[in-house]
């Protein structure tokens, strides 16, 4: 009898366990890794976006997002290498993603389609990534634009105008000059930290929109020359004493912020920081989208943009029965036409329909009227090389304006590494 | 019975070789391969070696002519020496002047000790904003005394010349400091149970013999601690050469202008963010060199005494 019993209890026991396990089952916790983290402009629209996904699905997300830097970009290639890439990832889907998808990591939309057919289906493919073996991987999210950004209330204080689109090289230095003698500082940047945004538009003033995403294959070659003249064109700013004293020191944030707080006039930056002034400053219409000044042959309504990220959904997850459906669900979810118009504002997209943004703020609406006077947009030239080769010349920029090293020894060394 | 224990061999076997096949495992191989790393080439971690380097000992030949490695050596021994004179110094006086209290001693105990349970990322972000260049607590003090010098434009803006902690003449301060000060409280403790450990008998019989408090702590504190104060000073030692959380955090990259580098940040900066994976190796073993003779220099000088 005590037998029987004890049978029956072990085989209860055992049925609940299954039961329970069964239900646990039915929830996936998806490890998602993104550059909506820190300070990024779209961060709570991200975090909207997971939330719903998380309420449709009863999946869960670990939500491993941080700021986009080249020590993000580091981390994530390294988690690849050992094995502890995430389910879904949004990255830059130019030479930066070559390593892992080289290396059969992720995969290819072409194969997700064999078996969800309407994956992506609301994207333009003309507009979706293609890397080097002539396949797409990534779901375009919106794209970006840099430009400048400008401080009204501090340009009004030294009398200087907000820039148009036909603002010269020679108008900027003097307008510097003048906010300089104000007792303001002309340029907000981190050039320890952030030198990439100067470092495209001083290329492009250095040669023109059509040829500005030419690579320098040696260091004595003609773009290597013109790369090395907006090189230079930075050290004069520093050496002039328009960039913050401690710009050698300084995070972005710090340099960001003193433009906030009204003590700095410019600052070259992204679409995305729209959001992080929209969520921190005090009077919006303080702030204004302006134009990166013009110089030689290219006129200050050529800007930089584009679409440069992506979804991606990693062999490890698509070869998890559990997790494939989870992550085509969540980049479905993500990439959909409702929410990415929460995304977006003034960007372009790959949506076939387009985005439908709702109404926009005031620094919103400056910057779609600053894109409406772009008359020309190219790529960041950063995004075509190494990371090796990035990290290498973005960390000699301090020596380039400190003269320690000369533009073109820091261009050699990059290249050898690209 | 207890003989019996030492006699049967095998249970002492069961016991260590799981241990032993852990370190072989976590610790031996992954040492070993480093070195093999070192002489070969590796575009990032996790990737398999390109081949070997032309010539093999190329890294350490770059390893002798790196001037940011020479920078983070320096550094490096520069800290080892504050660790000494401060970490452990500071920890002896505190703990010196906490034993001849009665009232609060536990109180300043858990106070000295508190900041070893701080990550030293938090610790990193606070004095970052304690240190900030516009508004941090620092410059506002000084700005608040009149040391900082401020200039009224002709538009009657106020320009304040911020002092900027971070640079070149004022890094080294800046990123000592706080790492001295986070370490203080665990030398304080070992020192201060090193200092209850002293019979009060001793203390007694000098009173009776005229002793003063300085006389008492130099004749009888100090030599009857030395043993106690050489474990702390080579356990500062090593400590020095390994710190890289607190300074990667507050100075990245080898803020100011590559001036910055500790062995520890450069090892890294180079593995991580450059992808040198057998760079990033060789520095690694310099470190494992560093750590091994510099503990057994400080193990011959600070030698326990027998006597005690």
């Amino acid at each position: 009898m005590k037998k029987a019993l004890a049978m029956l209890l072990a085989l209860v026991m055992v049925l609940s366990l299954g039961s329970v396990m069964a239900f646990a089952d039915k929830s996936v916790t998806l490890n998602v890794v993104t550059s909506y983290g820190g300070d990024d402009g779209n961060r709570k629209n991200f975090e909207n976006a997971v939330k719903a996904y998380e309420e449709s699905t009863g999946n869960k997300v670990n939500d491993g997002s941080a700021t986009s830097n080249e020590e993000w970009k580091a981390k994530v290639l390294t988690d690849f290498e050992t094995g502890s890439e995430p389910d879904v990832l949004f990255y830059f889907t130019n030479a930066d993603a070559e390593p892992f998808i080289s290396a059969g990591k992720v995969v290819s939309i072409e194969e997700i389609r064999a078996e969800y057919p309407d994956y992506a289906s609301n994207m333009k493919g003309s507009m979706m990534a293609v890397a080097a073996d002539g396949k797409q991987y990534s779901v375009p999210s919106s794209g970006y634009w840099e430009n400048m950004f400008v401080n009204k209330a501090v340009l009004a204080d030294c009398g200087v105008e907000v820039p148009g689109p036909d603002y010269t090289w020679d108008q900027f230095l003097a307008d510097c000059e003048t906010i300089k003698e104000a007792g303001y500082t002309p340029i907000a940047c981190s050039l320890v930290e952030v030198p990439h945004y100067w470092f495209e538009f001083m290329v492009m003033n250095n040669g023109t929109v059509g040829n500005h995403l030419d690579v320098p294959a040696a260091a004595d070659d003609a773009v290597a020359a013109k790369w090395a003249a907006g090189l230079n064109d930075i050290k004069a700013l520093y050496e002039a004493g328009y960039f913050p004293a401690n710009t050698l020191t300084a995070s972005d944030a710090e340099t960001v912020e003193l433009f906030n707080a009204g003590e700095a006039a410019f600052l070259i930056d992204g679409s995305w920081k729209v959001g992080y002034f929209t969520e921190n400053a005090e009077d919006l219409e303080d702030f204004a989208i302006a134009y990166v000044p013009g110089k030689g042959e290219r006129s200050a309504s050529e800007a930089i943009g584009g679409i440069s990220m992506g979804y991606f959904i990693t062999k490890k997850a698509w070869d998890d029965p559990d997790k494939r459906e989870a992550a085509v669900e969540f980049v479905s979810q993500l990439t959909s036409d409702e929410t990415l118009s929460t995304f977006v504002t003034t960007e372009v997209t790959a949506l076939i329909n387009g985005a439908k943004p709702a109404g926009l703020n005031a620094l919103q609406q400056s910057a779609a009227d600053a894109n409406a006077n772009i008359t020309a947009i190219a790529g960041a030239v950063q995004d075509l090389l190494t990371a090796e080769a990035r990290g290498d010349l973005f960390a000699n920029v301090q020596n380039i304006v400190t003269g320690k090293m000369s533009a073109e020894d820091a261009l050699a060394s990059a290249i050898a590494l690209n | 019975m207890n003989s019996m224990i030492y006699k049967k061999k095998s249970p002492l076997i069961v016991f260590l070789v799981p241990a032993f096949l852990f370190l072989i495992v976590y610790l031996y191989y992954p040492f070993f391969q480093n070195i093999i790393n070192t002489f070969m080439k590796i575009g990032g971690l996790g990737r398999a070696a390109e081949g070997m380097n032309t010539p093999w000992y190329e890294n350490y030949r770059r390893l002798l002519t790196d001037p940011y490695m020479k920078t983070a050596l320096k550094n490096t021994l520069l800290l080892t020496l504050c660790t000494i004179v401060f970490q452990v110094g500071i920890a002896l006086i505190l703990a010196l002047l906490v034993d001849t209290i009665r009232v609060g001693a536990q109180f300043f105990r858990t106070v000295y000790f508190f900041p070893i349970v701080i990550s030293a990322t938090a610790l990193g972000l606070m004095f970052n904003l304690i240190f900030l260049y516009k508004g941090g607590m620092v410059n506002q003090v000084l700005l608040s005394l009149g040391k900082l010098p401020t200039e009224v434009k002709a538009s009657g803006k106020v320009l304040v010349e911020w002092l900027d902690w971070k640079d070149q003449a004022h890094f080294l301060f800046t990123m000592f400091m706080p790492v001295m000060w986070q370490y203080v409280g665990f030398y304080f403790v070992i020192l201060i149970t090193g200092l209850n450990n002293i019979s009060q008998d001793l203390y007694e019989a000098a009173a009776l013999d005229g002793a003063d408090g300085w006389k008492r702590t130099r004749y009888i504190t100090l030599p009857m601690l030395r043993n106690v104060l050489c474990t702390c000073l080579v356990l500062a030692i090593t400590g020095a050469l390994k710190v890289f959380d607190l300074p990667w955090v507050m100075f990245g990259a080898g803020m100011p202008e590559n001036q910055g580098w500790l062995t520890g940040t450069y090892m890294y900066d180079q593995t991580f963010n450059k992808m040198n994976v057998d760079y990033g190796s060789t520095i690694a073993v310099l470190i494992v060199v560093l750590g091994v003779v510099l503990s057994n220099v400080a193990n011959r000088v600070f030698r326990p005494s027998e006597d005690i």
